[in-house]
């Protein structure tokens, strides 16, 4: 099907150390905004945003982004992706990321809020040479419904697929539906509501940033359960249940610097919303 | 009852030394936790375990793998081996299935001598696969002509029996409640294998967060029974 409500594409190279867009596309309802250097690192930071304010009954929408080597970006969104209610056709979103050996791309987007009777699909493809780096976060939180239950939406489905040197090397699956599943009980959410991943795959990934970022969410003081674990290839992924946004936007905040630090030596530039 | 059935029983047996009772994926940080300390609770999890993970992941697997056998399409079977593998992201359960798979795949080639079991080994030595218990028990169950529906139900029924023993030792229980649960499985199988019959492609490796946050989570457990 070719028929996308919003498709964007976005080829990115280094230029004398600042990373530029060769090639940028899009059309329908999915743009991204001019881009952003907030230091001097050459790294670009590009906001996508949905027009439409929400994704709805049917909606499909499609990236690609490329980055050659050197490049460096931050992709992002200007506020939450909200999936409203769909009567008739799940709403779908599509990522393919091809990325360069040497080049750093992070995709940390707002948090995904699924309203009543919403049904959303998400599948992320990223090809990486040995030698770039990936960085990925997503938070699912459900939206407020009338009735005040929770879990109120239909489906949340999200697949992540990196191929590391031509090869499937981390494979993702989570499919919440609560109303077949006994989503408040154990091996589920376990009395938790909002749920956060993130992924990261580098060469430089080791053990004692793997213990650094344990260490570090085991000492913060609020109501969450996590489970960080290396990958089969160099990286790791990381997991969090709470019950707010901000607990889990707070941790993996900390883990981004954390991980910034160590990889790029210098702390992450900061994310500004409007 | 068959040669050919009694055979493959061989394998589902607990005691079959592959070393399946080193790992609990998970249960142990339940316990814990004190959220597995008892008959119901213990049943809760393995249920869960059985319907939310195996089902989507292992049981799917020996089907997929039994239909590729029929089909002689070997190179799916090294892609699911893959696929199998790197969708299991807590690294404790992953390698100890590895293990396992690997020990398994070493006694079956000595004791069945299936051509199949060698070329497994062969990609495995060479590093194009990783090993998988799901997989190796369905190339033997396919090799001794059991149908593909009883092949994914006593992997489960093995698999599940497994975990059994563990939490009779681990939480722990009597042994006539570890039969009365091995025994209150035995719907729950059937329930399971024909949930995987109706499974698409699609449905591969979908896994419940509190199912896997509790395999990532025995990495930090320091007093410790199992290695998963």
């Amino acid at each position: 099907m070719t028929d996308w409500t919003g498709s964007l594409s976005l080829d990115l190279e280094d230029r004398l150390g600042k990373t530029v867009a060769k090639r940028v596309y899009f059309q329908g309802a999915f743009k991204v905004m001019r881009p952003i250097y907030a230091d001097d690192s050459g790294q670009v930071c590009y906001y996508l945003l949905n027009p439409g304010g929400g994704y709805l009954d049917g909606d499909r929408y499609k990236m690609e982004i490329s980055a050659d080597e050197g490049s460096k970006v931050t992709l992002t969104t200007q506020s939450a992706t909200k999936v409203y209610k769909t009567p008739t056709s799940y709403a779908y979103q599509e990522a393919e990321i091809n990325l360069k050996k040497g080049s750093y791309l992070e995709y940390l987007p707002d948090p995904l809020i699924a309203y009543e009777n919403a049904h959303y699909k998400q599948r992320n493809i990223v090809h990486m040479e040995r030698g770039a780096t990936f960085l990925y976060t997503d938070i699912l939180t459900p939206g407020w419904s009338p009735s005040g239950e929770k879990f109120s939406y239909d489906t949340i489905q999200l697949v992540t697929e990196i191929y590391w040197d031509g090869k499937l090397g981390v494979f993702d699956h989570i499919k919440l539906v609560p109303k077949q599943q006994n989503i408040t009980g154990l091996g589920f959410m376990e009395g938790y509501t909002h749920l956060g991943s993130m992924i990261a795959v580098s060469d430089q990934m080791d053990n004692v940033l793997l213990d650094a970022l344990y260490e570090m969410i085991q000492a913060e003081e609020a109501d969450f359960s996590f489970g960080i674990s290396n990958l089969a290839i160099p990286g790791f992924s990381l997991r969090i249940q709470a019950n707010a946004t901000q607990t889990i936007e707070r941790i993996l905040n900390q883990c981004h610097t954390i991980i910034s630090e160590k990889w790029n030596n210098r702390p992450p530039s900061s994310l500004r919303k409007y | 009852m068959n040669n050919n059935l009694l055979s493959l029983f061989q394998l589902c047996d607990s005691n079959f030394p592959i070393g399946s009772f080193s790992h609990s994926f998970g249960l142990e940080s339940y316990i814990q936790e004190d959220k597995v300390h008892n008959q119901e609770t213990f049943l809760g999890w393995l249920k869960v375990y059985l319907h939310e993970q195996l089902v989507y992941s292992d049981g799917l697997a020996s089907r997929l793998v039994y239909e590729a056998l029929v089909d002689n399409n070997i190179q799916e079977i090294w892609r699911l081996d893959r696929l199998l593998t790197v969708q299991n992201l807590p690294r404790e359960t992953r390698e100890g299935t590895q293990m396992i798979g690997d020990r398994m795949l070493k006694l079956t080639e000595t004791l069945y001598g299936l051509p199949i079991l060698s070329q497994y080994r062969e990609e495995v030595k060479s590093k194009n696969a990783f090993g998988h218990p799901a997989i190796v028990f369905s190339m033997v169950a396919h090799g001794l002509h059991v149908s593909k529906q009883d092949t994914i139900l006593y992997y489960l029924y093995s698999a599940i029996s497994s975990q059994v023993q563990n939490a009779v030792r681990a939480i722990p229980l009597g042994q006539t409640a570890g039969q009365t649960i091995t025994h209150q499985s035995i719907p729950e199988l059937t329930q399971a294998v024909e949930t995987i019959m109706a499974l698409s492609y699609d449905d591969f490796g979908m896994v419940s967060p509190g199912i896997e946050l509790s395999q990532m989570k025995h990495e930090r457990v320091h007093l410790r029974i199992f290695m998963s």
